[in-house]
């Protein structure tokens, strides 16, 4: 994704050493969840894309402005680094995906726990006939 | 092969599965909105001009060019105003106040001595308005660490051998100016439409890691090398 960045972003980072410690929810996640690329081969489906990547992307712009609770340069910089270590072989975007899970947990801008509810409850819904 | 009745409509295949990233996806979003870190309505606009956006304005842009000198000079003058004519407001990109800082948009003209190649060092900024969005490799540590070192070295791993009397020039996007580049219009496309034209100019060829040829149409497919060392941003 196109990131565009402010100076002031650069100094905003949290975590900038390469230490990231796992996330148990989203490492349940890493190991289990079927990734685009097999679903998409499997079902024959020739979008290069999964659906949700648009949203994905959505997600991560609407996080720059306003309120600016996750700055670009911040994310980007916490995906190269977990995307070389906790979540290097996902591929994109669900590694975009999981680092971007992970970063907004360290950032404190929710929780394991709640985010594992909220899953639980999107689960149920996106499932049910 | 069984011949289709009048009107049948065959539905493109699905994924009949709910995966857990999509469902990670929407409980993130959802979290986020509840939370009040954006509104359910900042997301659709961003969504709907993410869904928006392509290479084909800046293929436009390119084949207009080859086409017509005094837009040629306009491009190369002033992306910004030349990008309008192609259907693009640089400045308000998404109609809705932009989230980033589309300041400015340089056109880079290639020529028989000297190639372009666009990288966003710092993280993966990109001329997203008039190219679409970046493919996986623009994103790589990998690609933006190697091509302004070894810029020579990277084009040919993307097929794009140059001699050596061909300068390389390496553009780094930043916070005020996102770049594409213009490349040369190739043999054996003498008489061709603008629409024809504009078929030829890749993504990639727009990037810079490829040059348009007249039996192409599709960026090739590239495997994505992970970095050598790790990265750090200790910066």
């Amino acid at each position: 994704m196109g990131g565009t960045h402010k100076e002031s972003d650069a100094g905003d980072s949290n975590n900038t050493s390469g230490e990231y410690a796992s996330i148990a929810l989203l490492e349940q996640i890493r190991r289990r969840g079927r990734v685009w690329r097999d679903l998409s081969a499997q079902y024959g489906v020739e979008n290069p894309d999964p659906p949700w990547k648009v949203c994905l992307e959505g997600t991560c712009e609407a996080l720059a402005v306003q309120a600016c609770a996750l700055p670009v340069l911040e994310r980007r910089w916490a995906e190269d680094e977990l995307s070389e270590t906790l979540y290097q072989g996902v591929p994109f975007p669900e590694r975009q995906l999981l680092a971007l899970a992970h970063t907004m947990i360290e950032r404190g801008l929710f929780g394991e726990d709640e985010l594992a509810r909220r899953i639980e409850k999107v689960g149920e819904r996106l499932n049910s006939v | 092969m069984a011949k289709k009745s009048p009107g049948e409509h065959k539905a493109a295949p699905m994924v009949e599965e709910v995966s857990d990233f999509e469902i990670l996806e929407l409980a993130v979003r959802e979290l986020a909105i509840e939370k009040g870190l954006f509104t359910a309505d900042d997301h659709r606009h961003f969504t709907e001009f993410a869904h928006s956006i392509g290479p084909l304005p800046a293929a436009r842009l390119v084949a207009k060019a080859w086409l017509d000198p005094k837009f040629k000079k306009l491009a190369l003058e002033d992306g910004v105003t030349a990008s309008k004519e192609v259907g693009i407001d640089w400045l308000n990109p998404t109609g809705f106040g932009t989230p980033s800082d589309y300041t400015d948009l340089r056109v880079l003209e290639d020529t028989p001595t000297v190639k372009h190649v666009v990288v966003c060092t710092l993280c993966s900024c990109y001329p997203r308005p008039i190219l679409g969005h970046s493919p996986e490799w623009y994103r790589t540590p990998n690609y933006r660490r190697r091509i302004v070192r070894w810029p020579r070295q990277v084009l040919s791993e993307f097929g794009l051998q140059l001699p050596e009397n061909v300068e390389i020039r390496v553009e780094d996007s930043n916070q005020k100016c996102r770049f594409m580049v213009m490349p040369m219009r190739p043999d054996g496309t003498e008489d061709w439409s603008e629409e024809e034209l504009a078929a030829i100019v890749t993504r990639d060829c727009l990037i810079g890691v490829a040059l348009p040829r007249p039996d192409r149409k599709q960026n090739a497919q590239r495997p994505v090398h992970k970095a050598i060392h790790p990265v750090q941003h200790d910066h």
